[in-house]
């Protein structure tokens, strides 16, 4: 049992790299869809949105770029499926200059699948510098932060932002952040000081670290990781790539649970070794 | 000199400080102004960072090359990456899209960025899982609290520990929303004490390392 279990515990990590790849590969190709439960803090989000008025003014920020794509792109086709089915105005922006082009891509197919109108029913106003400085910026002129949209095309004027000069006229806000510039910046920054209600959205690493400002009522919801967007997903009733991607999850985290199990059944078959000797 | 490198940032830092602290609390249009205005003036002061940013990995990785220090080929490889990216994004015009189809800058986006920031990430669960299996021990009664929670919170985060252990759901939703909350909160805190102890020594001219080093400091 001891060669065995000291064996086992220096073995080789390819054979753990196997296992994560069969772990999220299989599920992939044959789903098992068990049913979906949904949290408070994502049905608030849901809540909210769909109790929002026709032409109520939505603004999603993009803040993350590629490497977040997995987590963060379902929630943003879920939130943005639901706010064209609700017949929201649709801002939409990014504070990383390297999640411009995924944005854009994002908002474009998902307006186009439901038919909307790009500078009519939704505006892609791209990414400018600043941070914190821009969000000041919006929240005192929109149209001097953002001249024109991503497209070029000039803000001013255009039938979707009818009625809209800075952020106190927005209804509702998320900020899909993966990391620093993100949600806390856009409370801090941005309700706080101009008075919107907002939500945020994160990959699942940094969700926890947000539950303080859900508790505390900072933001009324937060949609976390994978799981977070297969949530938002059911409540619309529309299954996407968050829903597929939650099978090999589950996989995967029972393999890692299950090898940590198994190490610490071989460390203390050890460690129990080591505690006879001395 | 001296008064340009070290008395007027000292005073600029001072006056802006106390100015825009103060800002914060006065809603007069006069107030609102100022900030927009300061703002555009931070938006600018970020654009010249990128550039600044942008002359340091050249710096860096200038010095790697010349020197020809471990993986000096990789920064070899990133000056020939960002004169490609640069190229064809001139050539581009800057755009990913034009008239509605994709520009050679776009699809150097979709087809390179995308998929290698992608796949940078996702190795990461496959260290994690090797990670876990090595140091994951219950090797005390905090490890063996942490390594708890941590099974628990993955079975009740996902459809199949949620299905199997039912318990684990409302476990987790317990832990995140009251424990994590907690010592969340009091981490953020004790963070931003800090942050504001930091701020006030910076206004005060107590803390100085931001004007750099040098004989005239």
């Amino acid at each position: 049992m001891k060669a065995f279990s000291r064996r086992m515990i220096a073995i080789d990590r390819r054979i753990i790299f196997l296992l994560i790849a069969l772990a999220v590969l299989l599920p992939l190709l044959n789903p098992f869809g068990l049913p979906i439960k949904v949290s408070p803090e994502v049905k608030a989000v849901y809540d909210y949105m769909d109790a929002l008025p026709e032409r109520s003014v939505f603004l999603l920020s993009f803040d993350f770029d590629p490497s977040s794509k997995p987590e963060l792109e379902p929630q943003a086709v879920a939130l943005l499926r639901h706010a064209f089915r609700k017949n929201l105005r649709v801002i939409a922006m990014t504070h990383w200059i390297t999640g411009t082009g995924l944005a854009d891509n994002v908002v474009a197919q998902v307006a186009a699948e439901t038919g909307k109108a790009r500078g009519k029913d939704y505006v892609f106003l791209g990414w400018a510098p600043g941070g914190y400085a821009l969000i000041i910026s919006m929240g005192q002129d929109l149209y001097k932060a953002f001249p024109s949209d991503y497209s070029k095309t000039p803000t001013l004027g255009m039938p979707v932002l009818e009625g809209v000069r800075n952020l106190r006229d927005v209804n509702y806000m998320v900020s899909l952040a993966a990391g620093g510039a993100g949600i806390e910046m856009w409370y801090v920054f941005g309700k706080d000081k101009y008075r919107f209600e907002m939500a945020g959205g994160a990959t699942g690493v940094i969700a926890p670290g947000l539950y303080p400002f859900l508790r505390s009522g900072q933001i009324n919801g937060l949609i976390g990781g994978l799981q977070g967007a297969a949530e938002y997903e059911t409540l619309i009733g529309r299954k996407g790539m968050a829903v597929a991607g939650m099978d090999a999850q589950s996989a995967t985290h029972f393999v890692i649970i299950v090898l940590v199990v198994l190490c610490n059944v071989f460390y203390f078959a050890l460690r129990g070794d080591k505690g006879k000797q001395a | 000199m001296i008064f340009l490198k070290r008395q007027l940032p000292l005073a600029i830092t001072f006056v802006m400080g106390v100015a825009f602290a103060l800002q914060y609390y006065i809603p007069h249009p006069v107030s609102e102004e100022a900030i927009t205005k300061v703002s555009d003036w931070m938006k600018i002061i970020s654009g010249f960072a990128l550039v600044l940013g942008i002359a340091s990995v050249f710096h860096v990785h200038a010095v790697k090359i010349r020197r020809q220090a471990p993986g000096w080929g990789y920064s070899g490889v990133l000056f020939a990456a960002i004169a490609i990216t640069m190229a064809v994004g001139f050539w581009s015009g800057g755009e990913s899209k034009a008239d509605g189809a994709q520009t050679a800058f776009g699809w150097l986006y979709d087809y390179t960025m995308v998929p290698l920031q992608g796949t940078m990430f996702s190795i990461l669960a496959f260290f994690i899982a090797s990670a876990a299996y090595r140091a994951f021990r219950a090797r005390s009664p905090e490890a063996s609290v942490l390594l708890v929670s941590a099974v628990v919170v993955m079975m009740g985060r996902v459809p199949l520990g949620q299905f199997l252990v039912p318990w684990t759901w409302n476990v987790t939703q317990w832990l995140l929303n009251v424990l994590n909350s907690a010592v969340r909160r009091a981490i953020l805190i004790g963070v931003s004490m800090g942050s504001v102890g930091l701020s006030l020594k910076i206004i005060l001219g107590k803390e100085r390392s931001y004007l750099g080093g040098g004989k005239d400091q």
